[in-house]
C-alpha cells in the first residue's frame, strides 16, 4: 500500500483517483475529528467537507515536509478554531465538552462516552486537543508537535499530564 | 502515577513506550524492566485502561451525502468555490512579524514613507527657491533692490516733499511745480476754462517688480512726482501697490498711455472738474481786499483822528492781510490742481500660487493639525461621556426591557432551529 505522501504527489501530478483514495482512507477519521469536537453532526459533516475540498483547491501547495497527515490535520485545527471563532462566544459555550452538552447527546452517546467527553471537558484546552489527536487521530507525537507548532517534548508532557488528569477522572483510584 | 524516586523509568517515560515513541534502546530497556517490575505494569496497565476508555467515546459514521459532495468537488474542479486557507499558513491569527516578514509590506512602506517625505519635503524645496529667488539681485534696471521691495509694506511718501524739477514747457499751464509767488499761480486770461483733471487706473500686472519700479520712474519722466505709495507684499497674495501721483496736465495723457503698458487695464476712469468760476470769483475777491487794503493804507497815512480810530483802521488792515494771504493760498492751490491732474494707479500682481508658499510652515501645519485633532478628540470625548451621562440611565433601562426579553427569544429560536 503506497503512503499518503506518495498518493498525495500523485494527485499533484493530476491523478484524481489518488484524491479518491486518500478521502476513503480519511472521510471517518475527518469526520470524527469534527464530529467530536462540535455538537452538531450535520455542522461535523459540512467542515469535514470543506476540509476536504481545502485539500482539494491546494493541492499545488502541498510539501511533502511533513507527514501527510500533519497537513490534513492542521487543515483541520484550522477550520475547527476558525468555526468557534465564527461562531463566537454562543457555540464556544456550546462546544465546551461539558455535562450539558453531553447530556444533549445521550441518545447518540453510550453512558461511557457520556462520561469521557464529560471529563475530556474538564481539561485545559491545549492538553485536551493532544491527547484526542493522540487517542482518537491516533497522530505520534511529531505530527502533534506539527499540528499544533510546539516542541515534541512539550507534546509529550502535556499529554501525561492530560492523561494523568483523565484518569483520575474516568478510572477508579485503586 | 506517583512514583518512587529511584525508579529506573518514570511513568511519562512508560506512556511514551507505550505510544511507540521511545528511543529504541530506551524501548528495549523499559520492555525488560516491564517484565520485572510489577510498580511499571500496573502503570502501564492504568495507560492501557485510559485509552480503551476513551474509546468508548464513539461517534457515528458520516452520511453519504458527504461523498457526494466532496466527489463533486473533485470533479468539477471546484474553482468557484472560496478557497479555504490550508492550515499550515492561513486562517492564522493576524500578526505584526509575520507580516513583516512579507517583501511587498516593505516595499509598500518603503513607497508611504517616500510619499511621506515627497509631500513634506517639495513644498519647503519650492519655498526656499522663492526665498532665493526673491534675495537674488535683478539685472534689470528698472527693478528695484530686494530690500526695497521688502520696505514696501508701508511706505507713505511726504507729500509734502518737493516735486521734482518739471521738465514740461512753460507755455499754457504752468507744468512746472507749484510756483511761490503769486506772478506763477496766475491763470493766464484767453487760455479757456481751468479744469482740474484726475484719472484712476487698476492694472494687472505680469511682472510686478518691474512695473512697480516703472511707475515712479514714469512719474519722474513727465515731470511729475509720487505724492503717496502704499504697496502690500503679504507672503501667500499677490503683491498690490497702490500711487496716488501728481502729473503735469499736459503730460498727463502721456504719462497714462505709458502707465498702461505696464500691464492689463483692468479699470481705468476719467474725470474733469471745472474751477474757472470758483478762480475768477477768488481773484475778484483778491482784487477787491487789496484795494481795500491800499485804501487804509492810505487813510493812515493821510488822515489824523483819535487813537482809537488809528488802532480800529490797522486792525481792519490787519485782518484785510490776512484774507488776502489766505486767498492766495487758496489761489495758488486751485492752480497747481489745474496744472498737476491727480492720477490714482493701482497695481495688482498676477499672481501664481507656489507649491509651498503659504504663510505656515508644514511642521506648524502638522502640529496644528494634530493639537486640533487632539481638541476634537477631548470634545468627542467628553460629548459622549455627556451623552452616556444624559441617556445612559434610560437607555439601560430600555435594553433592559426590550433588548434582554429579546435576547432570550432569539436564543430560543436559534436553538429550535438546531434542533
Amino acid at each position: 500500500m503506497n503512503s499518503d505522501e506518495t498518493i498525495m504527489l500523485e494527485f499533484q501530478q493530476g491523478a484524481r483517483e489518488a484524491f479518491v483514495e486518500l478521502f476513503e482512507r480519511y472521510r471517518e477519521p475527518i469526520y470524527g475529528f469534527f464530529r467530536r469536537r462540535l455538537e452538531h453532526p450535520a455542522r461535523a459533516e459540512e467542515l469535514a467537507q470543506e476540509c476536504f475540498l481545502a485539500l482539494l483547491q491546494n493541492v499545488q501547495r502541498y510539501e511533502p515536509r511533513a507527514s501527510f497527515r500533519s497537513y490534513l490535520y492542521g487543515i483541520a485545527i484550522h477550520l475547527v478554531a476558525a468555526e468557534r471563532r465564527k461562531a463566537g462566544r454562543e457555540v464556544a459555550e456550546n462546544e465546551k465538552l461539558d455535562g450539558r452538552a453531553a447530556e444533549g447527546n445521550a441518545a447518540e452517546n453510550n453512558d461511557a462516552g457520556i462520561w469521557v467527553r464529560k471529563a475530556l471537558g474538564h481539561l485545559e484546552q491545549s492538553e485536551r486537543e493532544i491527547l484526542m489527536l493522540r487517542e482518537y487521530e491516533q497522530l505520534s507525537y511529531g505530527e502533534i508537535a506539527a499540528v499544533l507548532r510546539m516542541p515534541v517534548n512539550t507534546v509529550r508532557s502535556r499529554l501525561f499530564r492530560a492523561r494523568a488528569a483523565l484518569k483520575n477522572q474516568l478510572l477508579p483510584v485503586k | 502515577m506517583e512514583r518512587h524516586a529511584q525508579h529506573a523509568f518514570d511513568a511519562e517515560e512508560v506512556m511514551a513506550y507505550l505510544d511507540g515513541e521511545l528511543e529504541a534502546r530506551r524501548a528495549a530497556a523499559l520492555a525488560a524492566h516491564l517484565v520485572s517490575c510489577g510498580e511499571c505494569q500496573e502503570v502501564a496497565q492504568g495507560f492501557r485502561a485510559l485509552s480503551e476508555r476513551m474509546l468508548s467515546f464513539e461517534v457515528e459514521h458520516p452520511s453519504a451525502g458527504m461523498n457526494e459532495k466532496v466527489l463533486a468537488g473533485l470533479g468539477a474542479g471546484d474553482s468557484s468555490r472560496k478557497v479555504i486557507p490550508s492550515g499550515s499558513e492561513q486562517n492564522r491569527p493576524w500578526n505584526w512579524r509575520r507580516m513583516f516578514a512579507r517583501p511587498y509590506v516593505w516595499a509598500f512602506a518603503g513607497l508611504g514613507l517616500v510619499a511621506l517625505l515627497a509631500v513634506v519635503s517639495i513644498p519647503n524645496f519650492f519655498r526656499a527657491s522663492q526665498v532665493a529667488w526673491l534675495d537674488a539681485p535683478r539685472g534689470t534696471e528698472l527693478s528695484a533692490p530686494a530690500a526695497d521691495r521688502r520696505s514696501f509694506s508701508a511706505i507713505t511718501v511726504n507729500p509734502s516733499a518737493k516735486p521734482p524739477a518739471a521738465t514740461g514747457s512753460a507755455e499754457g499751464w504752468d507744468a512746472s511745480p507749484p510756483p511761490s509767488d503769486d506772478e506763477h499761480l496766475k491763470a493766464p486770461e484767453n487760455v479757456g476754462p481751468m479744469i482740474v483733471q484726475t484719472a484712476s487706473l487698476t492694472i494687472l500686472a505680469t511682472n510686478y517688480d518691474e512695473a512697480s519700479a516703472a511707475i515712479e520712474k514714469l512719474a519722474a519722466a513727465h515731470g511729475g512726482y509720487v505724492e503717496k505709495l502704499d504697496a502690500k507684499a503679504q507672503t501667500g497674495n499677490a503683491r498690490e501697490l497702490s500711487a496716488a501721483l501728481r502729473i503735469p496736465t499736459k503730460q498727463l495723457d502721456g504719462f497714462l498711455a505709458d502707465v498702461r503698458k505696464l500691464g492689463h487695464v483692468e479699470e481705468e476712469t476719467r474725470s474733469n472738474e471745472e474751477v474757472s468760476d470758483q478762480y475768477v470769483d477768488l481773484q475778484a475777491r483778491l482784487k477787491s481786499a487789496r484795494a481795500t487794503e491800499q485804501r487804509l493804507i492810505e487813510l493812515l497815512g493821510t488822515r489824523t483822528g483819535k487813537l482809537q480810530d488809528v488802532l480800529e483802521a490797522e486792525r481792519e488792515l490787519a485782518r484785510i492781510r490776512g484774507e488776502i494771504e489766505s486767498m492766495q493760498g487758496q489761489s495758488a492751490l486751485l492752480v497747481h490742481r489745474v496744472n498737476y491732474a491727480t492720477v490714482q494707479v493701482n497695481l495688482n500682481e498676477e499672481y501664481r500660487q507656489v507649491l509651498g508658499s503659504g504663510a505656515i510652515s508644514t511642521g506648524t501645519k502638522i502640529r496644528n493639525a494634530a493639537v486640533e485633532g487632539f481638541s476634537n478628540l477631548e470634545d468627542g470625548v467628553i460629548a459622549l461621556l455627556v451623552f452616556v451621562f444624559a441617556v445612559g440611565p434610560s437607555l439601560l433601562f430600555w435594553l433592559a426591557i426590550l433588548l434582554v426579553p429579546g435576547w432570550f427569544v432569539w436564543k430560543w429560536f436559534r436553538r429550535r432551529a438546531r434542533s
